[in-house]
This record gives structure tokens, sequence and C-alpha cells, in this order.
């Protein structure tokens, strides 16, 4: 028998509340609970609505973005990383969720989805390492 | 002197360093357990593509699922945890290799495992590979030569051939691949000796036997231990055949050996239940045919346009009570071009190598014979055949009429001659004078139990007084009339001197 995803569950959640409003959206919410309940899929509601956070992102074309730096950033370098990772994700918003990591040493880290950009300078001496290693 | 040049290299070698900016895609470990790791994200990674955990562990990733990535662990997994950052790497797992790794032990991972430090790699090959085209490949025309009477003479494995060596456990199967690598000494040949799941005291004695014949010069062992997790035993034949891939890149003859295929299957299906993919006959998956037969294509011999060289395999298949109809043996008999039957019956009669010539079979192989021992082996063949089938009038012997007897003699005589003590392989050219003496029916009157006797003295008798013969086959691969004029004289000289004697 084909498993059901959490994926498939919440585009289904998607798509029936999506161009609902008023009584009819509540009526549906109702619903949808009702579903969940009667499936016996109340333990996995923390992953349909995760996987319903990320279609609602994908279809609004919102980037989540979780930025770590060793110290705050500051308010022009926020907004030129915003502008920049709009640029590259093809976004029309950028949500940022800002982190202090002193473990960093200096740089950002950013991490987008299942990407890593890492211009941490942690990072750029374990490359250093490497480097000095291997070669 | 000064030691400041440590310090200005240093620092040079700092100023020529530029950090890369990489764009990782990076997972979480959502569980781990028996060597697999399952993990969220990872979502444009391939299959069978190398990710790397926290601690340096290495995984390959093997069932790509909606929601998560099914990641064999190669190596340690009690250190990984959940909530672990896996990486990506974008590339199929690899392994360096070089001419250094001749006469080293490896691991699974290509890394020694002997104790005599770091081998010096300058290229690295991917361990999964599709198999070289159609038109790329020769076929079998070489020979390899075992130093076996039995399997030279009668199942002849050419050089790019796929020869299984099938038999129950304690049949000596490894003794006749150990006897094969050590007679390919001065044969141009490199070898690769896969161990998987043996035990290591096995593989020491093994590795030790090698070296004191000076076949470790130019063998490479790639070991995958009992005491060591399924996805090394999986990936040890592929890491196997990628070294011998590198040879033959060269242009270099190899033969690699894997010891055994029963237990990567095993380990296969090991892997395979716990990534929970649905089991099918005697519970393997329902790939494990194309796990096998996309090992052993990439045994091949190249044309000289696409580079030379050749690999020739003998997987090792170890069956359960005889039963060759098991599933995992009539699939590897169905992918490899013949197999050696190795039985206990003939084992503890006495008849070592245990070779049953009945059902064992080389399909290509007989190309690939030297022409003078395909004349003997030929006659040879046809003693054996009709020995089989008057064997059960034997013990009615009395009422036999001549001819028969002739025959039953004959065939005692040629069971006799293909015996052989382990470790002691023959020349091609003492193999074509043994058997030439025995089909043309020179050993008739020779008392069966002083055969093997005969055998060792008129070698000895020959290589002084057949030189001409000896210089044919070396030549030409087929002996002359003149050659055989003074062979069959020498033969004669000696088996009177020998019976006279006796």
């Amino acid at each position: 028998m084909t498993q059901i995803s959490n994926n498939d569950i919440a585009r289904a959640i998607y798509l029936s509340l999506k161009d609902k409003k008023g009584i009819e959206f509540s009526q549906g919410l109702k619903r949808v609970v009702d579903f969940i309940y009667r499936k016996h899929l109340l333990s996995k509601v923390g992953g349909i609505l995760s996987s319903l956070r990320e279609i609602i992102n994908k279809e609004e074309s919102i980037t989540i973005v979780k930025v770590s730096s060793a110290q705050k950033l500051e308010n022009h370098s926020r907004k030129s990383l915003v502008h920049l990772l709009k640029k590259r994700y093809l976004s029309k918003e950028v949500n940022l969720i800002e982190e202090l990591n002193e473990e960093l040493l200096g740089g950002i880290r950013m991490e987008v989805k299942d990407e890593v950009i890492d211009l941490s300078v942690k990072n750029k001496i374990k490359q250093l390492e490497a480097y000095l290693v291997c070669e | 002197m000064s030691r400041s040049h440590i310090v200005d290299n240093l620092i040079k070698e700092i100023d020529n360093f530029s950090s890369q900016l990489k764009i990782e895609k990076v997972g979480k470990v959502i569980e781990v357990f028996d060597g697999i790791a399952k993990a969220s994200g990872l979502s444009d990674i391939k299959l069978s593509e190398m990710v790397t955990f926290p601690h340096g562990e290495v995984g390959v990733a093997l069932n790509l699922e909606e929601d998560a990535v099914g990641v064999i662990v190669l190596g340690d997994f009690s250190k990984i945890k959940e909530g672990d950052e896996v990486k990506a790497t974008g590339r199929i797992l690899e392994i360096s290799v070089s001419d250094n790794i001749l006469g080293r032990v490896v691991n699974a991972l290509g890394m020694p495992i002997d104790g005599e430090g770091a081998i010096r790699a300058t290229k690295t090959y991917p361990i999964e590979k599709v198999a070289p085209g159609v038109v790329t490949r020769l076929s079998v025309s070489e020979p390899v030569a075992t130093g076996i009477k039995v399997i030279d003479a009668i199942i002849p494995i050419g050089r790019g051939q796929r020869e299984l060596l099938i038999g129950d456990r304690q049949t000596g199967k490894t003794a006749i691949a150990i006897d094969t690598i050590l007679n390919q000494k001065g044969q141009n040949m490199i070898c690769v000796y896969v161990s998987i799941g043996q035990k290591d005291s096995k593989l020491r004695k093994l590795q030790m036997r090698l070296a004191e014949g000076g076949a470790m010069d130019y063998t490479v062992i790639v070991s995958a231990g009992a005491s060591e997790a399924a996805p090394l035993s999986y990936i040890a034949p592929y890491t196997g055949v990628s070294i011998a891939e590198y040879f033959m890149d060269q242009g270099k003859d190899v033969l690699i050996i894997y010891d055994d295929l029963s237990k990567h299957a095993v380990a296969y299906r090991e892997i395979s239940l716990l990534l929970r993919r649905p089991p099918g006959r005697e519970a393997y998956p329902g790939d494990v045919f194309y796990l096998h037969s996309r090992l052993l294509e990439r045994a091949c011999r190249r044309n000289e346009k696409y580079g030379g060289g050749s690999i020739t395999a003998l997987p090792i298949i170890e069956t359960q009570a005889g039963d060759i109809s098991a599933y995992i043996p009539t699939n590897v008999i169905s992918i490899t071009d013949g197999q050696i039957f190795l039985e206990t019956d003939l084992f503890y009669k006495g008849i070592r190598p245990a070779v049953n010539v009945g059902s064992s079979v080389s399909r290509v192989g007989s190309s690939a014979q030297i022409k003078a021992m395909k004349k003997v082996a030929g006659t040879l063949k046809l003693d054996l055949a009709q020995y089989r089938e008057l064997e059960a009038f034997a013990q009615f012997g009395s009422d036999l009429d001549e001819n028969t007897k002739k025959q039953l003699e004959r065939g005692k005589r040629a069971v006799e001659i293909l015996k052989q003590p382990q470790y002691a392989p023959m020349k091609i050219e003492d193999q074509v004078i043994v058997l030439y003496a025995l089909t043309k029916g020179f050993m008739d009157d020779v008392p069966l139990e002083k055969i093997k006797e005969f055998e060792l003295g008129l070698i000895e008798y020959t290589e002084k007084n057949a030189k001409k013969f000896y210089k044919d086959i070396e030549e030409t691969k087929m002996w002359t009339e003149t050659g055989e004029t003074e062979l069959q004289n020498a033969i004669e000289e000696f088996k009177n001197n020998f019976l006279a004697r006796t």
C-alpha cells in the first residue's frame, strides 16, 4: 500500500483552503481538523504543518533564511543581504531569522531550505586546515 | 642550519590559499541504526552520491524518498546522532588509486590497513562506473595460466573472461584462487584479491602465503572483514574492480578475485532490508541480479584502439550442501562465462583440486587455449567422459572386455594425473608433456600408485632430453614433427628406466 506523505496531505489542505473566505474558510478548517482526527494523523501534525508552511512560502514566493553571525547584523548589511537573497532565490519577500553564534568568530552563515552558504571565519579556517593538511 | 625557511614556506603556502565560496546542500539526520542513517533535506542529491557527516564519516545515498534520504554509513556510525548535519558532496563515491597500491592491503574505501603507512595517491576513481561498451571490447583469445592442470586443460580461462568458482565450504575454492595468483609471477598480470566478510586470520594467512611466494609485488588485497559493517562489504567488490580498472587503463592485464559473492549478496540483503526495500526470493531484494551483473560486466578485454588491457574476474560462490539451484548461485552462473564446480565428495576421496569435470564448463576459454594444449586436452576430455560412463561397471571388472578395461585404466590414470597439491602450480609446457604422455597411452602400463612419481620424474627427464619440444611450445605454442619424435623417444626412454627401477 502506498503511504500518503505529510507533503501530500499538506498540499491537499492548501488546495482546499487557498481560495476560501469567511464562513466557508472556517468550515473548511473544521473539516481538515476532523479529517486529521478521523485518519489518526494527530501525531503527524508537526510535520504536516511545516510542509504546509513550506508550500505556502513557495506559492507566495517567500524565502525564509536563517542567518547566523558572531555579532549582531547592522541595518545596512541586513538590507543588502535581503536584496542579494531576493535576487538569488527570485523571491518577492525574504524573511531573515537572525541568530548569534560566537563560535563562527566572524562573518555570517546563511541557511535557506537545505542550502548552506557559509561565509564565516570558522569555515575559512577549516578550509585552510584542509588545504595545509592535504597539500 | 637555520630553520627559518620552514616559517617562510608556511607563510607562502598560506598566502597561496584562497578560500572558496561554496553553496552546500545539507540535511539533518532523522534516525541512525545498524549502519544506516536517514536524513531530511538534501533535495538535489543523486543516487550513490557521497555524503559526509560532522565527524568525517562518509556515507552513500542509496534510497531517495520523498521526505528523506536513506544513507549507508561507511565506517563507525556510533558517533552520528539525530540532528547532525549531513553534507552532500556532489560526487559519486571515489577511491584513491596509484601504482603504489601494489603489494598493499586496503579496506573497502581504499585506505591502507596493513600498518605500512599512507599510500600516495595520484588519481581518484569512482567505484561505480558503467561497463565498457561493445565497440571497445575484444573477444577472449589469450589464456590466463592458472598452473592447475585440470583447469588449464579442461576448463581453460582466457584474459577478460568471468569464470565462477563454486562449491561448498572447505572444498578448495580459495586455494584455486591463491594458486592462480601465485602462478601469475612473470606472466605480466596484476592481481586484485577482494575479501568479503572473511575472517581476519584467514586474510592474514593468505597475505603471508602470497608474500612468501613473491606474489604481493603484483597483488592488491581489498578487505571488508567479518567484523566490519555490511555497507563496507557491499562496496568492497566495486572498490576492487575500480583498482583493477586503474591498471587496465594503463593497458595492463588484471586478474580480480571476489571471495566471495554469496557474502556480498547477504550484506546487500541486510542493507536492503534495513532500508525497508521489499524482500523477494530468499529475502533478497529485487535488484540482487543487477548487483552482480553490473559488477561482473566490468570484467572485459579492451581492443587496442581503446587502450587495450583486460580484467579477468574469478568470482567465488559458496553453496549450501551442494545446492547450485539456490537463488544467488543460479544468478551468478548465468552472468559468468562458465563455472568451476568443486565437490565435497571428490575432496574427501582425495581428488584435489576437487573439480567436478562433468559439471564444470568454460564457455569462451577454449579459444584462448594454446594449440598444443588444445590438442592434448581434446583426447583427455574424451578419456574422462568415457571413464565416467564406464565407472559404474568397474566393480564387475573381471567380466569386462579388454577394450573397456583399457578405457577404465586410462580414466583412472587421467584422474590421478589431474590431482595436484596446493601451492604447486605447473608450467604450461610441463602440463602439455604430462598430458601428452597420458593421452598417447605411455602411462597405460605404469602402475596406478606410481603415477605421481612417474609424472615428476618425467618432467625432470624431458626438461633435459626434449629441449626441442620445449622450444617449439615456447615459440609457436605447438610442437613440430621433430619435436614430437624427440619427446616420444624421451618418454619411452624414461619409462623403460622407470619400470626397470621399480
